[in-house]
């Protein structure tokens, strides 16, 4: 058995207003992170996915359950677990009107950083994260995308052996969204870290997660890595197929290994498109379970047309989030 | 870890007041402009009134017990406040750092701050209005000073809290809270002027004494300053104690979440 980075066991927690009444925002959480494994934490808005980072990196507590953070008791032990771990932030936030320098300077002091090693940390981070231009230039002018690289250079000042990422690329143009994941997994691979991360972007918990938990209202709806989810949900395999001539569609409609014919409306069948050389083409979207298995069965069905081209398409996390979070 | 990480744990506060201080030309105001047009009223106002040496002095006592008290007590509150602000609280409270690291690195800023208005406040009162701080020697303006920073460091505790039990609009306090506790403690008056309720309220604040100790140099009269020592101590611990307790809370509550968003 692989050693762990975070035991989680029934974990729950409530928000209480102050008139009294309590919204249950996380039901009876149990989950294990592995040491060293990139881990995602995917669910759509209010699943519970920040309530659940922050208890994990003890910024907050939880009402039940038992929490164990690289074998250290979460509630016993807070203290020694906030000096190897460390957390980036959907959006960043840090004293305005200090500089990038300053900000990591002050940041390090809390984490107990002096002299040389003080200095020397805060030029290394700023290089790793290629902050050098910026180094003087305070908080509040920084771009979106350069706050997000502060935070994360933030986030390594104390060389944790936990790093959360909390939404870590949400409000990042699509290139400096590529260079903040390129950023994490190079951290990842540099210093051997577990990362949790809780994103909205399915891509980025594909490339990213070796395993993903899919939270909804509160639970787990779903916890496996990222092909195996593909795989157990059923989602199947999306086959196009452009054809001339003639393809016997009832038959591919009761074939084996094809999935739900007409269980969405028009996603299943195109009507024939154009007239080319008296003879029409027509497209068919077929979604099967395994291609492998079916493909050539499926071919078969267009036997006496003409098979002019052929798109086969795996599932992605988004169709298991949509499916998840139905 | 060694005493010098533990010392920088204290001081990353007392750094990151000093920075946002000198970039903040509001700081000029706080620590001149303000300081000299109380000390100049007041002092005027005992040329007007035309009242003995020992009158002035107990004034200006007064009034510079109200810079420095007001000026000390922000920089303990504002650990917090500069973060509320700026949404960045739970930077703060993800390190491992405890109550007493906040308090006494941003003290320690308060301090320094106080220290620079007194001088001064003093320099300014003897050369315009004749008042020599140093009447009775060194120490009690020493102990006065650290009744008022003692005195300081309670208020902006207790607006720490304030912030952590209800949230951004606790900031009120951090601009009141020191308004009322010179008025209880007799800032230009003795306490035996309030009414008999007020003056209960006097003898539990520890400035009261603090004050009563040091006029006594200019006006010779009795005082507690034992009372005031134990006060003062008694009350740090204990909001020592309530500000764990308020942290404690306010990460059961998700009250930290709610003020970084």
């Amino acid at each position: 058995m692989r050693d762990k980075s975070i035991q989680a066991k029934g974990i729950c927690k409530r928000y209480k207003s102050l008139f009294g009444s309590a919204k249950t925002v996380l039901k009876g959480i149990s989950l294990d992170v592995d040491k060293g494994e990139i881990f995602g934490l995917l669910g759509p808005n209010g699943s519970g996915k920040t309530t659940l980072i922050s208890i994990f990196s003890t910024l907050i507590y939880p009402e039940e359950g038992s929490l164990s953070i690289l074998g250290l008791n979460a509630r016993r032990d807070r203290g020694e677990i906030r000096k190897i771990i460390n957390i980036s932030t959907a959006k960043p936030n840090f004293p305005w009107s200090l500089t990038v320098r300053e900000n990591l300077i002050h940041y390090g002091m809390l984490y107990g950083l002096y002299g040389s090693n003080l200095k020397r940390t805060v030029e290394d981070q700023i290089d790793a994260f290629e902050l050098g231009e910026y180094r003087d230039v305070k908080f509040e002018n920084l771009s979106t995308g350069l706050k997000q690289r502060l935070s994360l250079a933030k986030s390594m000042l104390n060389r944790p052996r936990i790093l959360f990422l909390d939404e870590p690329t949400t409000g990042l143009d699509p290139d400096m969204s590529a260079r903040t994941r390129d950023l994490i997994q190079r951290i990842h691979e540099e210093e051997e870290i577990s990362v949790i991360i809780s994103t909205h972007y399915m891509p980025e918990a594909e490339l990213l997660c070796d395993r993903i938990a899919f939270l909804r209202k509160g639970e787990v709806a779903a916890l496996d890595t990222p092909q195996n989810l593909k795989n157990h949900l059923g989602l199947g395999e999306k086959v196009r197929i452009t054809y001339r001539g003639q393809a016997d569609l009832e038959s591919l409609r009761r074939m084996e290994g094809v999935l739900g014919i007409n269980s969405k409306p028009g996603m299943m069948i195109w009507p024939v498109e154009k007239e080319a050389g008296g003879q029409a083409d027509g497209k068919v979207e077929i979604l099967i379970d395994r291609h492998e298995d079916s493909l050539d069965r499926i071919l078969k069905s267009f036997q006496d047309g003409r098979i002019l081209d052929i798109d086969i398409e795996e599932p992605d996390l988004e169709d298991v989030f949509i499916e998840l979070a139905r | 870890m060694n005493w010098r990480g533990e010392m920088n744990k204290y001081l990353a506060s007392a750094y990151k007041n000093w920075v946002i201080s000198r970039r903040n030309v509001f700081t000029l105001f706080e620590l001149f402009f303000w300081p000299l047009v109380n000390l100049l009223s007041i002092g005027l106002l005992t040329r007007f009134l035309m009242v003995d040496e020992s009158m002035v002095s107990f004034l200006l006592v007064g009034s510079i017990a109200l810079t420095i008290l007001q000026v000390a007590q922000m920089d303990v509150a504002y650990v917090l406040l500069f973060d509320m602000w700026s949404k960045s609280i739970k930077n703060t409270f993800i390190a491992p750092v405890h109550s007493r690291h906040l308090i006494f690195g941003s003290l320690f800023f308060g301090i320094m701050r106080g220290s620079v208005v007194f001088a001064i406040l003093a320099s300014v009162s003897f050369y315009l209005f004749g008042f020599k701080f140093q009447a009775g020697g060194f120490i009690p303006p020493l102990i006065f000073l650290a009744g008022v920073f003692a005195m300081a460091a309670i208020i902006g505790i207790t607006v720490c809290i304030s912030i952590l039990t209800f949230g951004q609009k606790a900031d009120v306090a951090a601009w009141s809270l020191s308004g009322l506790i010179l008025l209880f403690s007799g800032i230009y008056y003795p306490v035996d002027v309030l009414p008999p309720f007020l003056q209960a309220v006097a003898r539990a604040i520890p400035l009261t004494y603090f004050l009563e100790y040091y006029r006594s140099v200019f006006i010779p009269g009795p005082h507690h300053l034992i009372v005031g020592l134990s006060l003062a101590a008694l009350y740090l611990l204990l909001g020592l104690i309530l500000f764990d307790r308020a942290i404690d809370r306010a990460r059961r509550t998700g009250i930290l979440l709610w003020l970084s968003e």
